[in-house]
C-alpha cells in the first residue's frame, strides 16, 4: 500500500494524495486523493515564474471570474477546473476535482475507464466495441456538442483559450448528453501566457502545424489561441455528429506517412466534403468494414446536420480553414446547435440507432441514418419576430413539431435564450404539442397572452385551451416585446 | 484509416528461462490488455510478435488488437538477434501497407526489442536488412546486466536498460511501452509528427534507464 502524502496548498488548505501515479500526460503525473474526490497532478518539468504565475491565476483570478458569479455553479458540470496549487519535492502541482461518475464506463468491456470523446467519435470504436446504450442517440450527441460549445464560449468570453481541445480533453457521456472540459491548466491568455502544447493530432489548426518547425519567438510561428480553439471545436462537433474526421480523406500529399500527415492536416488541408474540390473525398474501397457507413460521405453527407450547422461547417472547413478570422465562434456554434434541436424529429423506425434526425426540408422527410421515410402529416412552425408593432419578419428559425413535444420560453420570446443565464422560471415548458384524434394541437399551459390571428380578427387561446395546427394558421405566442408569431406549415405525405 | 503497426522482438534464449520469460509473457499480456482499454490504440494499433532463440520466428503476424491471442512463448537456445532483425524487415515489408499516390498506407512501424544477452549470430547481415526498412520509433531494451547496450546502439538511438530482468521491472517496461503506443498532446517545441526520439515518449518508469 502506497503512502499518503499530506501537503498544504498555496491557499493554506490541506491536500492529501496517495503516492502512486494513476496516469501520466504530456506534462504531468497524476495522483488520487485518499477518498478519490480530487486528483493532484505534478508537472514533471520545473515550471518557471511565468508558468507559476499563470497557474496561480488559473486557480485564482480566472476561476473566480467564471465560477464566483451569479449562475457560476452551472459551470461546475461543464469544466473540471483546477482549484489549488501545491508544491512537493520541488515540483509544482495542481489540484482538480475528480471526474463525475457518468464520465466513467459503468459496465461492458471498458468498465471503469474514462469516457474520452474518442470512443464516441470513431466509427470503428462505435461499430465494434460499444453497446447501444453507451452510444446514446444522435440527439444526445447534439446536446453534448452544445455543452462543449457553451463551455468554450464561456472561456473565450473571459479572454482565455483552452489551447488543447481534443477528445482526450473533453469527456462526454452520450447516455445523458453531458460533456465536461478537463485539463484546463494549459489555458492560454493571449499576449500574456504562451501555450505549452501545440495541441493534439486531429485538432491542431492548419496554421499551427504549418509553422511548427519555426523557432519559438519567430513572429510567423502560429501558436494555439482562441482562433485555433475554434478550429478544434468545429472538428469536435463534426466528429461527434458524423464519426469521421473532416480533413482525413483520400488525397495523398506525400508518400511518407509522417510528411503526408503534416501536409494533410496543415498546409494542404482540404475539407473531405468540399463541394467543388473533390480531390480529398474519402475512398470507400480503402476502408475497413468497421469504418462504414459513417466513412461514406455520399451516404451520410454533412448536410444531414441541417442548415444552421451546415453553414458553420462551410465557414469552418472551407472559408476559414486557412483563414482563421473567418471561423465561426463558439457562440455561433451554440446558437446553431440550439436551433438545430428545434429541427429534430424522432425516427419512426424503432430499430434506428440514431433515433433522431434533422428534418431535411423536403416534402418526403427521410431519416438519413436508417432510410425510413416519414409518413403522415408533419407540422412545421416558422417563427417570426416583430421589429415594430404590428410588423413581423421571418427569422430563419423553425420549430419542427412531434407528438408530446414541448414549447419553451425561448421559442416564445426572442430575448430569452437557453443557456446558463436562463431563469428557472423560463426553464419550465409553456405548452405542448400532441397528435390527437388525427389532428395536431398545441395546448397552452402557461402563456397569458397567446392569440390565434386571422383575417377576420383575433381570438385568445387561454391557459389550458388548445389550438389546432392547420396549414397557414398564425399564432401570436406573446404580445410582449420580443414576442414571436408562428406561422404553421403542414407537410402532407 | 492508417494502421499503426507495432512489432515486439523478444529474446527467448535459454538465459531467459524461468522468471524472466514468465515476466515477458506476463508483460505481453499486460501490454495487450492495457492497449485494449485505450481508444486510440484500439482504433489503430496492430501487433506482431517475433521471438528469437537459436533462430527467429514470427509467433503472431500483424494482428488487430481486439483479435490478438497470446502466443506460446518458451525460452531455450542461443540469441539469434541478427536473424530476428532480418525477419522483422521481411515481415514488415509484406505486412505494412505502403502509401501509393492513390492510397494512404500505414504509419511507420514502432519496434520494441528486448534482449538479455549478446547476439550469437551475425548481427551485421540483420542490421543491413533492418536499415533498409522505414521505421517509426525503435526502442531496444537491454534486460539485466548480460545485455550489451553498445550492440543495441547499432540498431537504434533509443536504448534503455533494465538493471534486473525480474518480473516487476519487466512489467514496468511493458507498461511504458503501452503508454508509448497511445498518443497524447504534443509539446510546442517538438518537430515531426511521428515520435522518433526518446524525448517524445512518456518518461520511462524509474526501473528503466535511458542509455546515452
Amino acid at each position: 500500500m502506497a503512502n499518503t502524502i499530506k501537503l498544504t496548498a498555496s491557499d493554506g488548505t490541506p491536500v492529501e494524495f496517495v503516492d502512486e501515479v494513476i496516469g501520466s500526460g504530456a506534462m504531468k503525473d497524476v495522483y488520487f486523493s485518499p477518498d478519490k474526490s480530487y486528483v493532484v497532478g505534478f508537472f514533471r518539468e520545473k515550471q518557471d515564474a511565468n508558468a507559476k504565475d499563470r497557474l496561480q491565476n488559473i486557480v485564482g483570478k480566472y476561476r473566480e471570474k467564471i465560477f464566483n458569479q451569479v449562475g457560476g455553479e452551472y459551470w461546475d458540470n461543464l469544466f473540471c477546473w483546477p482549484t489549488k496549487l501545491v508544491e512537493w519535492n520541488g515540483r509544482l502541482g495542481i489540484v482538480c476535482p475528480a471526474y463525475q461518475q457518468q464520465f466513467f464506463f459503468k459496465d461492458g468491456m471498458f468498465k471503469g475507464q474514462e469516457k474520452q470523446g474518442k470512443w464516441f467519435a470513431s466509427a470503428k470504436l462505435r461499430n465494434k466495441f460499444l453497446t447501444p446504450a453507451q452510444k446514446g442517440t444522435w440527439l444526445s450527441h447534439v446536446h453534448l456538442c452544445l455543452q462543449i460549445a457553451r463551455a468554450v464560449r464561456r472561456l473565450h468570453a473571459a479572454g482565455l483559450a483552452h489551447s488543447d481541445l481534443s477528445y482526450k480533453n473533453v469527456l462526454v457521456d452520450p447516455e445523458t448528453g453531458r460533456a465536461a472540459i478537463i485539463d484546463c491548466d494549459g489555458l492560454v491568455v493571449p499576449g500574456k501566457y504562451p501555450p505549452d502544447v501545440v495541441g493534439t493530432p486531429d485538432f491542431i489548426a492548419p496554421e499551427v502545424l504549418q509553422t511548427r518547425s519555426l523557432k519559438i519567438g519567430d513572429p510567423a510561428k502560429k501558436l494555439p489561441s482562441i482562433q485555433t480553439d475554434r478550429h478544434a471545436l468545429a472538428v469536435l462537433i463534426y466528429m461527434y455528429l458524423l464519426n469521421r474526421h473532416p480533413l482525413r480523406g483520400g488525397k495523398v500529399n506525400d508518400l511518407d506517412a509522417a510528411k503526408d500527415e503534416e501536409l494533410s492536416m496543415g498546409e494542404k488541408a482540404l475539407f473531405v466534403e468540399h463541394p467543388k474540390d473533390k480531390s480529398n473525398r474519402p475512398k470507400i474501397k480503402n476502408m475497413a468494414p468497421s469504418e462504414l457507413p459513417q466513412g461514406d460521405v455520399d451516404k451520410l453527407p454533412y448536410t444531414l446536420c441541417g442548415p444552421y450547422l451546415r453553414e458553420l461547417f462551410d465557414r469552418a472547413f472551407i472559408d476559414g480553414l486557412h483563414n482563421p478570422a473567418l471561423r465561426p465562434t463558439a457562440d455561433e456554434w451554440e446558437t446553431a446547435l440550439v436551433k438545430t434541436t428545434d429541427l429534430i424529429q424522432p425516427c419512426r423506425n424503432p430499430d434506428c440507432e440514431a433515433h433522431w434526425f434533422v428534418f431535411d426540408n423536403s416534402t418526403k422527410p427521410r431519416c438519413p441514418f436508417c432510410g425510413s421515410v416519414y409518413t403522415g402529416q408533419l407540422p412545421i412552425l416558422n417563427l417570426y419576430y416583430s421589429p415594430a408593432k404590428g410588423k413581423f419578419l421571418p427569422e430563419n428559425y423553425r420549430l419542427m413539431v412531434y407528438d408530446k413535444q414541448t414549447l419553451y420560453m425561448w421559442h416564445v420570446n426572442r430575448f430569452v435564450t437557453p443557456n446558463e443565464r436562463t431563469r428557472d422560471e423560463d426553464k419550465k415548458p409553456v405548452g405542448d404539442f400532441h397528435f390527437h384524434n388525427g389532428k395536431w394541437i398545441l395546448i397552452n399551459r402557461r402563456l397569458p397572452d397567446m392569440w390565434e390571428i386571422s383575417d377576420s380578427g383575433k381570438r385568445q387561446i387561454k391557459v389550458g385551451e388548445f389550438v389546432e395546427l392547420t396549414d397557414g394558421r398564425k399564432i401570436l405566442l406573446s404580445g410582449e416585446d420580443g414576442g414571436r408569431l408562428i406561422v404553421v406549415q403542414l407537410v402532407n405525405n | 484509416m492508417r494502421r499503426l503497426p507495432v512489432y515486439l522482438l523478444l529474446d527467448c534464449s535459454g538465459s531467459m528461462f524461468g522468471e524472466p520469460i514468465e515476466a515477458v509473457k506476463n508483460g505481453v499480456q499486460v501490454l495487450v490488455s492495457t492497449l485494449r482499454q485505450d481508444p486510440y490504440a484500439l482504433e489503430t494499433a496492430y501487433l506482431s510478435i517475433i521471438t528469437f532463440d537459436s533462430s527467429a520466428q514470427q509467433l503472431t503476424p500483424l494482428t488487430e488488437l481486439s483479435a490478438f491471442q497470446q502466443p506460446n512463448i518458451q525460452a531455450s537456445g542461443c540469441t539469434a538477434l541478427g536473424e530476428a532483425l532480418s525477419l522483422l524487415a521481411a515481415k514488415a515489408d509484406s505486412e505494412v501497407t505502403k502509401t501509393t499516390p492513390d492510397q494512404k498506407g500505414d504509419w511507420k512501424p514502432l519496434v520494441f526489442i528486448m534482449t538479455d544477452g549478446e547476439p550469437t549470430d551475425d548481427l551485421n547481415k540483420g542490421l543491413a536488412d533492418f536499415k533498409k526498412g522505414k521505421w517509426g520509433m525503435v526502442v531496444a531494451c537491454a534486460a539485466g546486466a548480460g545485455a550489451n547496450t553498445d550492440t543495441l546502439k547499432k540498431i537504434t538511438e533509443c536504448v534503455v536498460s533494465l538493471d534486473t530482468a525480474d518480473s516487476a521491472t519487466i512489467k514496468a517496461f511493458f507498461k511504458w511501452v503501452s503508454a508509448s503506443v497511445s498518443s497524447g498532446s504534443m509539446k510546442v517545441e517538438e518537430t515531426g509528427v511521428e515520435a522518433a526520439t526518446l524525448s517524445e515518449l512518456p518518461p520511462p518508469p524509474p526501473e528503466v534507464n535511458i542509455v546515452l
